[in-house]
């Protein structure tokens, strides 16, 4: 079987995961969230071979465009869900998660985003590439989870200042410090692979660790926003809605610093 | 003076200039940088005047947005500093006596007692500790026994360390500013150039690129040796990512280029009434080749490597890629001119010689060969060892600070009757869940051992 068949089987599996994370939400039967649960990884051991098939055919890491880039990006951030959702039990955020998921799936799918393998760039030949990009990609997809669990926490809050216990559903609190707790992974990594590889890569191609070119400061942009968000937190004390919402921006920043720049700003970084 | 200093510790402000800079940063890629003020002209009008001014449009460059970083970097210097020193005391000498008043007030906290007496009992909770890995200090004053236990105290010091690593970095990119060194050059093969400031010239022995079956670039390499007084001392292949590096300075290889000044072209003449016959010529631009039997000569005036004919209508190249290299010819018969005009290397059909006395002969142009020239950019840097350095911190620091969490336990035991009271207290910044947990494993165990 080619990548493309694994690939689609993958976005199939996924958009299971997600119907039955959705069944949950609604049936609030512990069983559907399992086999949301259970689709979701199968659905990543898929995407796993079909990453390797596709590092296998065109010979080098397999984020070199969009498509490419699109579907690692899923692939990292069903990986940071599942590890998430195992050690602290937030079944609710799975339907919303998944959305994104399939969203990064769908988009990479698209007619838009040409899907040959095409040969390395003088530019992109080097180990740094791997690095470089994994790393932060998977930093990012730790950020959507906080984004998530942070939306959530916005309509917890609201429910339960309604007077109305949160159900079924984890507590606001909870969310709270489960979208700290994806921010204290995905800062360290996202601080890794997108500042400190970058400025290593940088340096090693270009000659210079840093050029303020548009896709380096909207990375230093997002880097600086979720600084803001720990030191909010950890020094002033800030908790809940300001905390959630500063978790939203760090991560529409992150977005920008992916798509928008690709798109809407001129950037050396324009590979993609 | 103070007042300043009270202004920088604080953490408020800290808040606020990282807010400030990330809306300055956004404008700054909102707004081209570093064009030409025609162009702002165009594409603001008078606005475009004003943010030249204020320096919107060199934002990174301009001194007020690296006065906010200085002053970034000035508050976290302060703002460490004025917490680390009780911060090293409180982490190095603890006070080790405690009060059990004030252990009742932590969050985790337990109080119990043990049907032993105080040496006792605290030799079965010291054992627990250990076991779990905590360092214990004790001191006994008035008959009651005060215990200190920690791990990872290193874990406290994690924000420390980002903060120091980030000065580190901005000591860097300041060392960078002031004492680093750009230059580009461009070498033909064989060209020998001397670098800047420094006491050794670069020579190009060989440029080539290498491509993929589809015509793409795969790489370009240049064969370098570093000459000093006059000898060569030191010879590597640079390619695009894998750079030479020499007394400090290093050679990235940075473009390519052909040198369009000298091509040297192929051109062959055809005879609509004669298919057999074929002359190929090779001219540089500037000279004159016979064409033997016909008694005539051909010379090329002009060469255009991406030919294009401008709004006047006037020819002129769009790029300096031979995307669609074309050339000027003539054709004289002794001192007398009876052709010229343009020939395409893409597109023979569209040659057009005006003035051909010959209508016989046709021209085609089948390749031109400049020589390439390879764009390598050098630069000395002095402050990329504190980038590494501090980017080493900052890793460190982030483990720490987050992967790390210190624990500390607090114990009073004291004498009532012969047996023991049993005050004790948790404290841990990060990860709560799992203190409070092993917080209470400790006590049942320390219960349980009597
Ligand atoms: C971009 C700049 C900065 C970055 C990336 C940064 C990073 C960090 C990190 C990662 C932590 C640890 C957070 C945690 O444990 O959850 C921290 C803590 C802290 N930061 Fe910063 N920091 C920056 C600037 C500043 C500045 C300017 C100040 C001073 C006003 C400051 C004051 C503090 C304080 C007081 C703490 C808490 C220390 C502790 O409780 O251990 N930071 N910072």
């Amino acid at each position: 079987m080619s990548e493309a068949t694994f690939f689609l089987l993958t976005f199939i599996l996924y958009i299971l995961a997600a119907v039955c994370y959705f069944v949950f939400l609604f049936s609030k039967k512990e069983g559907s969230a399992k086999a949301g649960f259970t689709l979701a990884f199968l659905g990543l051991l898929l995407h796993t071979l079909a990453l390797i098939l596709r590092t296998v055919e065109s010979g080098h890491a397999p984020f070199t465009n969009m498509y490419e880039s699109l579907s690692f990006l899923a692939w990292s951030s069903v990986l940071a869900y599942l590890i998430i959702e195992w050690k602290y039990r937030v079944r609710r955020a799975g339907a919303y998660f998944l959305l994104i998921v399939i969203a990064f799936m769908a988009l990479a799918s698209s007619p838009l985003m040409p899907k040959e393998a095409a040969p390395l760039v003088p530019a992109l030949q080097s180990y740094w590439l791997w690095l470089h990009v994994s790393v932060t990609l998977i930093g990012e997809a730790f950020f959507a989870v906080a984004f998530i669990t942070s939306i959530m926490y916005l309509r917890a809050e609201a429910r339960e200042k309604r007077g109305r216990m949160s159900g079924t559903g984890p507590s606001a609190e909870k969310l709270d410090s489960i979208s700290y707790l994806a921010v204290a992974v995905g800062f360290p990594l996202f601080t890794l692979g997108g500042l400190v590889f970058g400025m290593a890569w940088a340096y090693k191609a270009w000659g210079s660790y840093w050029s303020w070119d548009p896709k380096e400061v909207w990375s230093l942009i997002t880097w600086f926003v979720f600084a803001l968000y720990l030191h909010t937190r950890i020094v002033m004390g800030w908790k809940g809605r300001r905390s959630a919402v500063i978790a939203i921006i760090g991560f529409l920043a992150a977005m920008f610093t992916y798509f928008g720049v690709n798109y809407l700003l001129s950037s050396l970084h324009s590979y993609v | 003076m103070k007042a300043l200093f009270h202004f920088f510790t604080s953490v408020r402000l800290a808040i606020v200039l990282l807010i400030i800079i990330i809306i300055a940063s956004v404008l700054g890629t909102l707004i081209p940088q570093g064009r030409s003020a025609e162009e702002y002209l165009v594409r603001y009008g008078q606005l475009g005047g004003i943010l030249e001014r204020l320096r919107f449009t060199r934002l990174y460059q301009s001194f007020w947005y690296i006065s906010l970083l200085a002053s970034l970097g000035l508050n976290i210097v302060v703002c460490t500093l004025t917490r680390l020193t009780p911060k090293i005391r409180r982490g190095f000498r603890p006070l080790v006596e405690a009060d059990p008043k004030n252990i009742q007030a932590l969050k985790i906290k337990e109080r119990f007692r043990l049907t032993v007496e105080p040496g006792a009992a605290k030799e079965a909770v010291k054992k627990e500790l250990a076991r779990r890995r905590y360092r214990i200090k004790e001191s006994t004053s008035e008959g009651r026994i005060s215990l200190l236990a920690r791990k990872r105290v290193f874990g406290w010091f994690g924000s420390d360390i980002v903060h120091m690593g980030l000065l580190v970095i901005l000591t860097g990119g300041v060392v960078s500013g002031l004492f680093g060194l750009k230059q580009s050059l461009s070498f033909v093969e064989n060209q020998t150039l001397p670098v800047l400031e420094a006491n050794f010239s670069i020579r190009l022995d060989r440029f080539i690129t290498e491509y993929y079956p589809n015509g793409s670039v795969r790489d370009w390499k240049s064969d370098l040796t570093v000459i000093e007084a006059g000898r060569p001392v030191r010879q590597k292949t640079i390619e695009v990512n894998h750079p030479l590096t020499h007394q400090g300075y290093v050679f990235y290889q940075s473009g390519y280029g052909w040198d369009w000044q000298n091509p040297t072209l192929q051109i062959w003449a055809k005879k609509s009434s004669d298919p057999s016959y074929l002359r190929k010529l090779s001219v540089k631009v500037g000279e004159k080749v016979a064409l033997e039997e016909e008694n005539l000569k051909v010379s090329a005036v002009r060469f255009l490597p991406d030919f294009v004919l401008d709004e006047k209508r006037q020819p002129g190249t769009r790029s300096l890629e031979p995307n669609n290299p074309a050339a000027f010819i003539e054709g004289w018969k002794g001192e007398e001119r009876i052709f010229s005009g343009w020939i395409f290397a893409r597109y023979p059909d569209f040659s057009r010689l005006h003035g051909a006395k010959e209508p016989d002969l046709s021209f085609e142009l089948k390749d031109t060969k400049a020589p390439q020239y390879s764009v390598i950019q050098i630069s000395k840097d002095p402050g990329v060892p504190f980038i590494w350095v501090g980017c080493s911190l900052l890793m460190a620091g982030l483990f720490l600070a987050f992967y790390w969490p210190t624990r500390e336990v607090r114990l009073v035991i004291e004498e009532s009757g012969g047996k023991s009271e049993v005050t004790a207290g948790g404290i841990s910044a990060k990860s709560q869940e799992a203190f409070r947990q092993e917080f209470s494993d400790l006590m049942s165990a320390a219960r349980k051992t009597t």
